[in-house]
């Protein structure tokens, strides 16, 4: 059989190796291979949707080689419905940003997309693993092309953020670390379904809820959840563009895809636990959201502000997950599977959604700070008749970013909340406040400070229209966006089969 | 007792070749240097070197496989061998990166690499010590040579304090050690390390743990361990920078190699009950301080030599975790990290020592636009710190996996989590000279050229650092072999 899956991981190293032989000084080349071999991923991981969607709750494609066979360390790689639509989205936005950045990255071009082809395999890496080794590696690795890529390309406090940004997340990874040594000492294996069937130190409570924590914690730094969100503001503030995408649309799903993947199947009693009994997660994922919406609120920095929303954003997949977990079965109670599979199903789609509507709004605060060089809500006013094409782009992006009904951010809220409402009411109720807020950020202060009102003419009479090509990244982004509203059970399908499988397998 | 095994003197040589072969290297360099003229280039100095040290290799290699002892106090085993076979290579590395700057810095060249195949054959005997007068011995030789090394450049008052700060520091500590070793000579009768562990009972606890304390105060300063850590840095920084590149790397090697050949043996963790454990709570204490210390001064170094010495200090914290683990897992790792340190920490003195002969600083703000200057220094540099960090693909990556697995697997939770959090912190300090190289603008547009032989040790420490990292599992069932010396 064709190894599709470690082709597909390897396509971007050979792309980035490719550009190491390039002349610095020929960066049209060096663009072009670029795009190209984003592009090439595109295609191959839409293959291996089209091929993993039949059977979705499967764990398909798998390759296995031995790596470390001292240690029991494979070189193992499969995909399912979970991690398909993911691995498209990776390389959709790759391709996209890659696109994009042909246009506006000048200085050190090279490096720029060596690093970003390096950065595309380690979230593929992530994403495709099935050994615990394996992945960390891949979590681990994906922190180098981004640290540099904020803090080489970035704003001016750039030097900052890659720093927090890096130490942050190797902080929480360190102790996953150690947390994966435990699961292997445990179980013998480090193989993901494996160790999720022979569920690590199930009996002892105690030691369950610290290797639960250290698994949790490192992925609750990525998503970002409260108070763990800290790095979030700085890092997409900072980034270039592109960077401040992949961020959001990818670098946080890792985050949440390790909770879904690792934490919540290897653990399902204690993230019960610490949802119904200790309810801290359910907290967590309510004050990422609260919080979130009002720093929104209260920012003037239109960067920043999208930053935050993401954090607000990223609750829903948090509560989603909340909602999952307290409806799994323990001892004489049955997993209220309606429930539990809306929520993980809900959480992943809006993974999903996130990623699309949060990437093309990075992408439109691009074309703005292009043109104006400033970020600030209130310098400007009027410019939709200005710039009338941009303005609808902002419109529909902003629209699906607030769950209006027919854009693809509905439907993930709706099913978070449909599994929430009745295993954790009060915090789904919390939760649906916060939509609200978000309509209020988004249409007060995006859409009536920087399209509506007065336009400054002497200032902002020269800003031209979307160019060409900021058109062309934006509109596949804008298509998705739609269909997926209209008409989401291509994808909803897909996440539902591989969380019902999941959920079945639990113990 | 053990039977000793009846060797003629054809097998005798045989395997001791690896240490005849350096000496007779290092023999055959004094006597050339002597009557080749003065002025001349001496290009062949550092070649007839690396053919020295490609012999012992290969004589280590052909040895693989025996298990014996030789004239009493030496044992050919396969954790002897590797350790040998490290310290060549490293040895390897320094000569590469030795060439070029003492041409440009010392009339004295034959000497230097003399020296350099002195201190490698004392580790060679080190590896294979099992007997505390034959450690004692080894141990001086390869302290005086390290001496003389660092205080090589006559003219240079840095390098002379160096010198001297370092050899009263060790003259001290060794008097020390050796007064411990007495004190189990005077317990046991013997000073051969398997009939100690079979002489001593738990009886003698009282006396027997100021004897550690003492024998592992020798140890400690090898290796460059807190509170015997003093000298480093100060011997770093003075010393000619191929000399601290070696001073970084090769006494730890000896060091760890008579840690684990002297306490696991004299004092095995399973044997002896509550003796074994007696050594490993003072290691845990050492390492645990070690790194912390290490890794919190280094964080504020503006010099990039120092901050390689509290770096390495803090290295050497955490192979001691590897050391206390005690297990077959725990040797297996220290034995691992020691190699990956060694590829790495080579590598990253290959790129100072490349820009020092050129620039002539070592402060970390000159670094500033390296990237510009010498992309190929500047990834190397940044891949051999990414390495130190531990961050995966990296030798540095495996090395700790191996020694924090060792640890949980000992029920060292705590210290694999100590070790874990300092590699965080350490990423902090090694940042530094990452934004200088990467983000910070460069003065001047001038590029960097290296020599031929400093980028021969450059390509070896990266396929080092990377072969190691992604493709450890040849290796590994080497490296378990050696452990198993130990009986696990």
């Amino acid at each position: 059989m064709f190894p599709i899956l470690s082709v597909t991981l390897l396509v971007p190293l050979a792309g980035a190796v490719l550009i190491m032989a390039i002349p610095r000084e020929d960066a049209k080349s060096i663009q072009r291979v670029g795009i190209f071999f984003a592009f090439l991923t595109l295609i191959l991981t839409t293959i291996i949707w089209i091929l993993v969607a039949p059977n979705a709750g499967e764990m398909q494609l798998q390759e296995k080689y031995p790596w470390i066979r001292t240690f029991n360390v494979w070189f193992h790689l499969g995909v399912d419905g979970l991690s398909a639509p993911l691995l498209f989205l990776t390389a959709l936005l790759t391709t996209l940003s890659l696109f994009y950045s042909a246009h506006t990255i000048e200085e050190r071009v090279k490096e720029y997309y060596f690093l970003f082809l390096i950065l595309e395999m380690s979230m593929f890496g992530v994403f495709l693993s099935l050994d615990l080794v394996m992945y960390y590696v891949f979590w681990e690795i994906e922190l180098v092309p981004m640290f540099l890529l904020i803090g080489v390309w970035g704003g001016e406090n750039r030097q900052y953020a890659a720093l927090k940004f890096f130490l942050y997340t190797m902080a929480g990874s360190v102790a996953m670390l150690l947390a994966i040594i435990g699961v292997y000492f445990q179980t013998g294996t480090f193989n993901i379904l494996e160790a999720v069937t022979a569920q690590p130190f199930a009996g002892n409570f105690v030691w369950a809820s610290v290797a639960f924590w250290a698994f949790f914690v490192a992925f609750a730094i990525k998503v970002p959840a409260f108070p763990f969100h800290t790095w979030l503001p700085d890092a997409h503030t900072e980034a270039p563009v592109s960077g401040s995408v992949i961020l959001a649309g990818i670098l946080l799903k890792l985050g949440a895809y390790g909770l879904i993947r690792v934490v919540l199947p290897m653990f399902p009693a204690q993230f019960k636990y610490f949802v119904l009994n200790v309810p801290i997660i359910p907290i967590m994922a309510v004050a990422s959201i609260a919080y979130g919406a009002m720093v929104c609120m209260a920012q003037w920095d239109l960067k920043r502000l999208i930053a935050y929303s993401s954090v607000a954003h990223m609750g829903y997949v948090t509560l989603g997950l909340c909602a999952a977990a307290a409806s799994i079965g323990t001892l004489g109670v049955e997993t209220n599977f309606n429930a539990a599979a809306s929520g993980l199903s809900g959480a992943s789609f809006q993974m999903f959604a996130h990623g699309i509507i949060t990437g093309g709004l990075f992408f439109l605060v691009g074309v703005i700070y292009d043109r104006a060089h400033t970020r600030q809500l209130k310098a400007f006013g009027g410019l939709g008749k200005q710039m009338p094409y941009y303005y609808s782009v902002v419109l529909v992006a902003g629209f699906a970013s607030l769950g209006l009904p027919g854009l693809a951010g509905f439907w993930s809220e709706f099913f978070v909340f449909r599994g929430a409402i009745n295993s954790i009411p009060l915090a789904a109720f919390i939760g649906v406040l916060g939509v609200v807020f978000t309509a209020a950020y988004i249409l007060w202060k995006i859409i009536q400070y920087v399209f509506l009102g007065e336009l400054d003419e002497e200032k902002w009479g020269h800003l031209p229209d979307m160019t060409w090509w900021e058109k062309v990244t934006m509109w596949p982004l804008i298509i998705i966006m739609v269909f997926l509203g209209f008409y989401p059970a291509p994808l909803l399908d897909t996440f539902n089969a591989a969380m019902t499988t999941l959920l079945q397998t639990l113990p | 007792m053990f039977g000793e095994p009846t060797l003629t003197l054809g097998q005798t040589i045989g395997l001791l070749s690896p240490e005849l072969l350096l000496l007779l290297a290092g023999l055959i360099i004094l006597g050339l240097d002597a009557i080749s003229p003065h002025k001349e280039e001496k290009a062949w100095l550092p070649r007839v070197t690396l053919a020295g040290l490609a012999a012992a290799l290969v004589a280590a290699i052909m040895l693989w496989g025996y298990n014996t002892r030789v004239l009493a106090v030496l044992s050919c085993d396969p954790f002897a061998l590797v350790i040998k076979m490290v310290a060549l290579v490293a040895m390897g590395i320094v000569v590469l990166v030795s060439d070029v700057y003492i041409r440009a810095h010392s009339r004295y060249q034959g000497e230097f690499y003399a020296l350099l195949l002195f201190s490698t054959l004392a580790i060679c005997l080190l590896g294979g010590a099992t007997n505390l007068i034959m450690v004692y011995l080894a141990f001086e030789f390869l302290s005086i040579t390290s001496y003389i090394l660092t205080g090589y450049l006559r003219e240079d008052k840095r390098s002379t304090e160096a010198a001297i700060k370092y050899f009263l520091y060790g003259a001290a500590v060794s008097s020390i050690m050796l007064y411990g070793m007495s004190w189990f000579y005077g317990l046991t009768g013997t000073t051969d390390l398997a009939s100690i562990a079979s002489a001593l009972t738990e009886t003698w606890r009282p006396v027997i743990l100021p004897s550690l304390v003492f024998v592992a105060a020798g140890f400690a300063f090898k290796i460059g361990a807190v509170p015997f850590h003093q000298w480093a840095p100060d011997a770093y920084e003075g010393a000619p920078t191929p000399v601290t590149a070696f001073l970084s790397v090769c006494p730890k090697i000896a060091g760890f190699a008579v840690i684990l050949r002297v306490l696991m043996t004299a004092l095995p963790p399973s044997g002896l009950g509550i003796l074994g454990g007696d050594w490993r709570a003072l290691l845990m204490a050492i390492s645990a301080i070690t790194m912390t210390f290490g890794n919190l001064v280094a964080m504020w170094q503006t010099n990039i030599k120092r901050m390689l010495a509290y770096s390495s200090i803090a290295q050497a914290g955490y192979i001691l975790v590897g050391v206390v683990s005690a297990s077959e897992r725990g040797v297996t790792a220290v034995l691992l990290y020691l190699l990956a340190y060694a590829v790495t920490n080579l590598g990253a003195f290959a790129v100072v020592i490349a820009f020092s002969n050129q620039i002539g600083s070592d402060e970390i703000e000159d670094y500033a636009g390296l990237h510009k200057r010498a992309p190929g220094l500047a990834l190397i540099l940044i891949i051999c710190l990414l390495s130190l960090a531990g961050i995966p693909l990296t030798a540095g990556f495996i090395g700790k996996l191996w020694l924090f697995s060792a640890a949980y697997e000992a029920g060292l939770l705590w210290l694999a989590a100590i070790g874990v959090i300092n590699s965080v912190i350490s990423v902090s300090y090694y940042w530094k000279i990452i934004r200088a190289i990467y983000l910070l603008p460069a003065e001047t547009e001038e590029r960097l050229s290296t020599s031929p032989a400093l980028s021969v040790a450059l390509g070896l420490a990266v396929t080092g650092v990377f072969a190691v990292g992604i493709f450890p599992g040849l290796l590994l069932d080497l490296l378990r072999t050696a452990a198993q010396v130990f009986g696990g």
